[in-house]
């Protein structure tokens, strides 16, 4: 078990308001009953991560490995029962979210911290006409009355790029496009400007140029107001584009953290260099494409981390190394300056002070 | 909106008449045909001959001895708000008076020639003023009385003439029917020689029925001509004066009880509303919020409690309930607290409609508390087994729901749970609601046979269970008739409140 330690990585105090993580998710773990009778389902196991104002926090991995089940620990969105949490923090303005109550949530969800999912064809209520789900959502967090909550609603659609927002706040979902209820649950989301965007796969479900839109606009929106994106995806052209630091995860634990830029130079985790071989590429003529595990199968592929063995559930037992007694397998170790990978917890690293991830850089800096 | 709602309304025309078609050749193909009841009903007359006038005169008065579609356009024209031909009168109590039918000619009428001192009656010059009605009404009176006697002289000449076949021998037995009786028509063109055995007695008969014939005929021209003189006001608004005219329809005479359909409807349907309208509110007021809350707590105690005991009220048979109702609650010997059966107290006519004391400080209950007193056991009938559904049906809508994506949305906007619940989850489960509350219409029309048979209410549902029981064919068909029509704009009603709670349906871009 790791220790409990909330706050103890957060950057120091500074003076600029961009200098301190607007969102800090310490060894989060998250568990579900197994209804089919079986040991509780580990969806998180201790993922750290955190995410700093105007900063775009990519989190990819396959599907499975946690990603969303952290965007919800974040909301509180997790049904308890059946799920729980089992350790850790996110701490958002000072509080730990895990151990908020109902209330205080109801304040949080929707005013300081939004999320946008990726179905938006499903994702707004067919009954109600979009002004009434907007103002629904301005009149929650804001103090404001009818009317001016409609002016709020209209600036907000206008800042999406809805055209003739009076008029369209009338009309219902199923009047809209897939892209134009992906704007308006954007409009909704941002009406309250939050200072964390939870996006879980917000363009999964549209065609490309569509995505293209709905990010540019998230990146613009995300400048004006210092707020803090964490963009769930599946999709590296998009994190290639968008993200400035990028966190891995596999099987409820992050195995790689780094931005963008050295993320995609140089993959340290064989995990990760499997996702970028697995995508396709151009020009490239192939019978069978690649797969994560062909490259994670390769025993190679594990050698190159000097004085670390990536950890990997799937490493047959003597692969493994000689681990530290009592504590858990994995540990994050910063194995350069802003570079974490996911390693066994052999005696030496355990040795070393360790330092959570924690980047606060942005694609402006370099 | 409007031109679907014409559409709809229109389309329903042919509905209502395939399923009326349908129910009439139900009755009219069930054993005995339609006149089933009505040949019990004149069983009790001892003589034979007499019954089979009996008989004969009731089929032709219902116009039973015409083939089954014809009966069936009758009775179209009758219920049709649109009507052909002479209009009918209208008496100040609201009796609608058709004019006196028309007679026709006795049959074999060329072999059997009316005699030479048959004689056309004087014109009648029917009096006018105040006389007129009175005087309407005896000539109808001898006009059916005579019509009555010429139908039973029929019958007796085609005994007659059946006997006469007999004795001929194989050739004119040959066409007698199965059972041995003479269809005249089938009779058309034979020789009735005067010599031959037994012509007498049918020339006799033959005569009897022309006299009767003659009397009938002149008695309807003279009941017609008062009836043209108008002794009341003519019902229903022309169209084109003599041949078309719009009226109400006409639900026609039930058979057993020789009173209008839409008296015994006017008596029975407020019964079988109050009982109805009492009843549905509680199921839906327990139903629905329960389903709700089980919904919320899935799993919890509420659901699998109520689950449990509206499931286990639904197993229970409203026959067995009933009885135990009665046997238990309201027998004197076990509780009694409720009455056994009936809608009111035999006193309840004197009684005052509230509670009050009286001077000696004896309390009574009133009109309004004894017949709540009475309605209970029916009301707790109807309403024990209708909160499984209801609810099962509200919880599984709700379940649906909350898992859909727009109720995440609503939590992750912020939306306190009550809200969430109410206002996303349960405004969205309306549809299935709706289709079960339409439902509602036509039952409350219908009544509940076995709940009012079981406290002997006098409702819808005693009246139609009765009808079958005596092949009351008016009373069926003017029930299914109602129910058909209601039922059809219930569902009307249902596709109007799904365009009202859903949006994404519309009649305007139909």
């Amino acid at each position: 078990m790791t220790q409990r330690q909330p706050g103890a990585t957060l950057a120091e105090p500074g003076t600029d308001r961009l200098s301190r993580p607007v969102l800090e998710v310490t060894d989060l773990a998250v568990s579900f009953d197994n209804s089919a009778g079986g040991p509780r389902v580990q969806a998180v196991n201790g993922a750290s991560m955190a995410l700093y104002p105007q900063q775009t926090l990519a989190v990819v991995g396959e599907s499975g490995c946690g990603k969303s089940v952290t965007a919800m620990s974040t909301m509180q969105l997790i049904a308890r029962p059946p799920g729980r949490f089992d350790r850790g923090s996110i701490l958002f303005e000072g509080r730990d979210i895990c151990t908020l109550e109902e209330r205080d949530m109801l304040s949080i969800r929707g005013g300081k911290i939004a999320m946008i999912f990726q179905e938006p064809m499903t994702s707004l209520n067919p009954v109600y006409t979009i002004g009434d789900q907007l103002l629904e959502a301005i009149l929650l967090h804001q103090r404001v009355g009818p009317e001016e909550a409609r002016g709020i609603a209209v600036q907000a659609m206008r800042d999406v790029g809805i055209r003739k927002p009076e008029e369209r706040l009338g009309m219902y979902p199923h009047q809209f496009s897939g892209g134009m209820r992906q704007r308006v649950m954007i409009a909704m989301a941002l009406a309250c400007r939050p200072k964390v965007l939870l996006a879980d796969e917000p363009t999964t479900a549209l065609d490309v140029t569509i995505q293209a839109q709905i990010l540019e606009l998230l990146r613009e929106l995300q400048r004006d107001r210092d707020m803090g994106i964490m963009l769930i995806t599946h999709n590296l052209g998009v994190v290639a584009e968008n993200a400035d630091v990028v966190c891995v995860m596999y099987a409820g634990r992050v195995v790689e953290v780094a931005n963008v830029f050295e993320l995609f130079d140089e993959p340290l985790h064989p995990y990760t260099r499997g996702l970028f071989r697995s995508i396709p590429m151009l020009r490239e003529a192939k019978h069978r494409l690649v797969t994560i595990r062909d490259v994670t199968d390769e025993p190679a592929e594990f050698r190159r981390l000097p004085g670390a063995v990536p950890w990997w559930p799937d490493m047959p037992q003597g692969a493994r190394p000689a681990l530290a007694a009592g504590r858990d397998e994995h540990v994050l170790v910063e194995v350069r300056p802003d570079r974490w990978v996911a390693c066994w917890r052999t005696p030496e690293l355990e040795a070393r002070p360790h330092r959570r991830p924690n980047l606060a850089f942005r694609r402006g800096d370099r | 909106m409007i031109s679907y709602l014409l559409r709809r309304l229109a389309f329903m025309v042919p509905t209502v008449l395939g399923i009326t078609l349908m129910v009439f050749m139900l009755l009219a193909l069930a054993p005995g045909g339609i006149g089933a009841g009505l040949a019990g009903s004149a069983g009790q007359l001892s003589d034979t001959s007499k019954v089979a006038q009996m008989q004969a005169y009731f089929e032709d008065r219902y116009g039973l001895n015409d083939p089954v579609i014809v009966q069936y356009a009758r009775w179209l024209g009758r219920i049709s708000p649109v009507k052909f031909g002479e209009r009918d009168l209208r008496t100040p109590s609201g009796e609608r008076v058709a004019p006196p039918r028309a007679i026709d000619d006795p049959p074999l009428a060329e072999a059997f020639p009316a005699p030479t001192a048959e004689v056309a009656a004087a014109p009648y010059a029917p009096p006018a003023g105040e006389q007129l009605v009175p005087e309407f009404k005896k000539l109808q009176r001898e006009a059916e009385g005579a019509r009555r006697d010429y139908i039973g002289s029929v019958r007796q000449f085609r005994d007659a003439l059946a006997e006469w076949a007999k004795q001929q021998g194989p050739s004119m037995a040959g066409r007698l029917d199965s059972k041995g009786s003479a269809r005249t028509e089938d009779f058309r063109g034979v020789e009735f020689p005067p010599d031959s055995p037994g012509y007498a007695k049918l020339a006799a008969a033959a005569a009897a029925m022309r006299a009767k014939w003659f009397r009938a005929s002149a008695a309807r021209e003279r009941a017609l001509a008062a009836f043209r003189a108008g002794p009341y006001p003519k019902s229903g608004i022309p169209l084109l004066p003599g041949l078309v005219s719009l009226d109400t329809p006409d639900l026609g005479v039930a058979f057993s009880k020789n009173r209008p359909v839409a008296d015994l409807i006017a008596a029975a349907l407020p019964v079988t509303l109050l009982i109805n309208l009492i009843a549905f509110p509680i199921s839906y007021l327990v139903a629905v919020p329960t389903g709700i809350l089980a919904s919320v707590r899935r799993g919890g105690w509420l659901d699998v409690g109520s689950g449990f005991l509206f499931l286990g009220l639904y197993s229970v048979p409203t026959v067995l309930a009933g009885v135990f109702a009665i046997g238990f609650l309201a027998n004197r010997q076990y509780l009694g607290w409720f009455p056994v059966s009936g809608l009111h107290d035999s006193a309840a006519a004197s009684m005052t409609f509230l509670p009050h004391t009286d001077a000696a400080g004896l309390w009574h209950r009133g009109y309004l508390l004894d017949t709540a007193w009475h309605v209970a056991l029916p009301v707790l009938c109807l309403v024990y087994a209708s909160f499984a559904v209801l609810s099962k049906q509200t919880r599984a809508s709700m379940l649906d729901n909350f898992s859909a994506d727009y109720v995440r949305t609503a939590k992750a906007k912020g939306v306190p749970r009550k809200d969430v619940v109410m206002r996303h989850v349960f405004r969205n489960s309306l549809l299935p609601l709706i289709t079960m509350f339409v439902g509602v219409f036509p039952a409350m029309l219908a009544g509940s046979v076995v709940i009012e048979r079981i406290f002997t209410v006098p409702g819808m549902g005693s009246l139609i269970l009765e009808a079958i029981d005596l092949r009351d064919r008016e009373i069926i068909l003017a029930n299914t008739f109602m129910v058909a029509c209601v039922n059809l704009l219930a569902l009307l009603l249902a596709d109007i409140l799904y365009a009202a709670a859903d949006p994404r349906v519309s009649f305007n871009r139909a």
